[in-house]
């Protein structure tokens, strides 16, 4: 089968809008992402030790298991408990919840790469907790946490695809979409597969210059 | 129906089919683990082209989703005359891509290994082939394992995109029950939590076996 | 059965005619490779009760009954299935993954450029699937448009390009992968209306304990009936004149009929004497 570049063309207006869609996902998913991190951080540093078990425990599981069975769990179940969710909230949210879990363990590494004894000084000083987390701990485990957020944002960018499954109108739906509708596939899948490499290389270029700043700028502090 | 009956009529074909996961698993495991080596030792090859192929690789199949991979080759192969079965399809999708993440950690690995240990190997006349299997790698096991453990629980959860294109794993056969009887709780609740069972309680435990004996390995437990 | 000695003959006949063929170089890889004794590889999805897979993958819905009848008159019983999304039936038949399209699917004129259909296997429309009482009072695709109602169907659905030549914007289409996550669409309210076929549409008012209903399909525009065939390669001449031959001998004769009724395939789905796949192909 030839490559038809009138095809491309005539195609490509609906690729980049749904690369918008792709991106938008990403970002929106990305966002809930690193809120739920936090939530399920916190939840197991309590002073409760069941509700830190309890805690742990569902990281552990949402973690182990497949997104894609996550997703059709979502957009299946829901709506039998009566929770109406529509393909974008359900493919959001529940991918805001996987990567949920990885950044809280990113944030719990960043968390214990703070040097005990910064707490002992604050405590020393009369700090609250929550002071100490605003102004001492947070600020100097954000650079170690750098790095590990910036994979798992170009992580989720690479799952979006995922959502298809469920319906949501991102760049692997419309692929699927314009492959039904013309029967010619080599263009709509190549086409994402290139889309992906322009958007990812960059910007896993860029995270590693992030990273190496990070490291220096870490290096300067220890001195 | 209770969750007792439903386990009774549907666990064998939730069995079966977690049977097919586990093959799907080992096979691209393999496959990742021989693309990894070779390609984490072509990276940090001085000639140019070979370091070069193994960059390229390692980028393409990072920076492109494996779905799209997966697709790429279940549909667009065959236009080009080459038609793989859906669980070769699979399989080739899944360790082509955790090759490419796996080769990263190899380089690593192998980076890792202080200079000394080279320079020693090569006062012992070692050939640079023998230094690198019997005094290079060895060593490098301890430091690859942990991160290798964490790509192969990936690779366990990314089989299930294997459904997508016909493979009868875990995921396939939820979907079929799901379509014919609609009891969609029990059934996507079940295979999450056999995934979770596989994951937490075979595989993580035997990874951090290997680890141990790793770690013995090079006299360092 | 009353006459089991004149199937035998004609099931001898078709066997010699095989034979004939395989000693030919003419004959198609299709055939040859039944004739070496290999199965028939079905490729269906998951559309009850057009075609659907059991709990082994066994190949149940009337458009596999009605074609398994039509094999075993070609003297093939050797089978094999493979259980696709409904968008990927067509690619995968032309990556050679499967030997025919048992899925129920439209002959249509976009269809027959990259696949043979075999002679039309029955009539059918298309309906609306609504909630109960109907409540935006939909029928067809200009009550979706005037109401701006979503509609949710499935990728590579006729009705994608039916809605669109009706006019329905893109914006008020929501694309699925099959029957399945279309009812799942509907239950959980994302979508105001589906529309499918009038068998699969009445297939979930079934499922969903009166929640849904499906609209009459004479609402629907006339042009959107369609007849169904069974999809082959381009490349496999052979085997589809010999199946079409066989076909003709069995449609809607007992065997025929029998093998269909547990699906709710009557008499009225017969395509009818003058229906023809070029004329389908032409103006579909």
């Amino acid at each position: 089968m030839e490559w038809r570049w009138e095809f491309t063309w005539e195609i490509l207006p609906r690729m980049l809008w749904a690369t918008g869609n792709t991106l938008l996902a990403a970002g929106v998913g990305y966002l809930i992402a690193v809120v739920v991190g936090l939530v399920l951080m916190l939840g197991q540093r309590t002073p409760y030790q069941i509700v830190n078990i309890v805690v742990r425990e569902i990281v552990e599981f949402v973690r182990s298991t497949p997104l894609l069975v996550q997703l059709f769990f979502v957009f299946f179940v829901a709506p039998q408990f009566g929770i109406k969710l529509s393909a974008w909230t359900a493919g959001m949210l529940t991918i805001g919840l996987h990567f949920g879990t990885y950044l809280s363990e990113v944030y719990r590494g960043a968390l214990e790469g703070v040097p005990k004894s910064q707490w002992e000084a604050c405590r020393a000083l009369n700090f609250t907790t929550l002071y100490t987390y605003r102004r001492i701990v947070l600020p100097q485990a954000f650079p170690i946490a750098l790095p590990g957020m910036g994979n798992y944002l170009v992580g989720i960018f690479k799952d979006t695809p995922l959502l298809a499954t469920i319906g949501v109108a991102e760049l692997m739906h419309t692929a699927n979409a314009l492959g039904a509708e013309t029967y010619r596939y080599l263009e709509p899948y190549t086409m994402v597969g290139f889309i992906f490499l322009i958007i990812s290389l960059p910007t896993a270029m860029g995270l590693r210059r992030l990273e190496a700043a990070v490291d220096r700028a870490q290096g300067k502090r220890r001195n | 129906m209770s969750y007792i009956e439903f386990l009774s009529e549907f666990l064998p074909r939730l069995a079966s089919g977690a049977g097919m996961t586990v093959m799907v698993m080992i096979c691209a495991t393999l496959l990742a683990v021989f693309i990894s080596l070779l390609f984490g030792l072509m990276r940090l090859s001085s000639n140019f082209a070979i370091q070069g192929t193994a960059t390229v690789y390692i980028e393409f199949f990072r920076g492109t989703s494996l779905l799209v991979q997966l697709y790429w080759i279940y549909y667009v192969l065959p236009l080009m005359g080459l038609t793989l079965t859906p669980f070769v399809s699979g399989v080739l999708a899944l360790g082509l891509n955790f090759g490419a993440y796996g080769a990263e950690i190899v380089r690593g690995g192998i980076q890792s290994v202080p200079r000394g240990q080279y320079e020693a190997a090569l006062a012992l006349n070692m050939s640079p082939a023998k230094r690198m299997r019997r005094i290079i790698i060895p060593q490098t096991f301890p430091l690859i394992l942990p991160p290798a453990a964490n790509l192969t629980v990936e690779l366990l959860k990314a089989t299930a995109l294997v459904a997508l294109i016909t493979v009868v794993d875990l995921m396939f056969v939820a979907k079929q029950i799901n379509a014919t009887t609609w009891l969609s709780a029990q059934v996507f609740g079940t295979a999450l939590i056999v995934y979770y069972v596989m994951a937490r309680f075979a595989l993580i435990p035997f990874l951090r076996w290997l680890e141990v004996l790793a770690a013995r390995m090079v006299g360092k437990a | 059965m009353k006459f089991p000695f004149k199937s035998k003959i004609i099931s001898a006949i078709g066997a010699i005619t095989l034979m004939s063929f395989a000693t030919t170089a003419s004959a198609d890889e299709l055939t040859d490779r039944i004739n070496a004794g290999e199965p028939i590889r079905l490729g269906f999805a998951t559309a009850i009760p057009w075609a659907y897979p059991g709990d082994n993958g066994e190949p149940l819905g009337f458009v596999n009954a009605l074609t398994l009848v039509v094999l075993e008159e070609m003297g093939i019983t050797n089978y094999t299935t493979s259980v696709n999304e409904w968008a990927g039936l067509i690619p995968g038949l032309q990556a050679n993954r499967y030997d025919i399209i048992t899925g129920g699917m439209y002959i249509l004129k976009s269809r027959c450029e990259n696949i043979n259909f075999s002679d039309p296997i029955g009539l059918f429309g298309d309906a609306m699937l609504v909630p109960a009482g109907n409540p935006q009072g939909i029928h067809n695709y200009q009550d979706v448009i005037k109401t701006g109602a979503t509609l949710v169907t499935g990728a590579g659905f006729n009705t994608v390009e039916a809605a669109k030549k009706e006019g329905v914007p893109d914006g008020q289409m929501m694309l699925v992968a099959g029957e399945v996550e279309i009812l799942a669409a509907m239950k959980a309210g994302r979508a105001d209306a589906a529309v499918q076929t009038f068998f699969g549409a009445k297939e979930h008012v079934d499922k969903s304990d009166g929640k849904f209903e499906v609209t009459d399909p004479a609402d629907m525009p006339e042009w959107t009936q369609n007849w169904v065939g069974i999809g082959m390669r381009h490349s496999d001449t052979d085997f589809l004149a010999a199946f079409n031959e066989a076909m003709a001998k069995v449609i809607g004769g007992e065997k025929w009929m029998e093998a269909v009724a547990p699906y709710g395939y009557t008499e009225f789905q017969l395509p009818g004497d003058d229906a023809s796949t070029e004329y389908a192909c032409a103006n579909r």
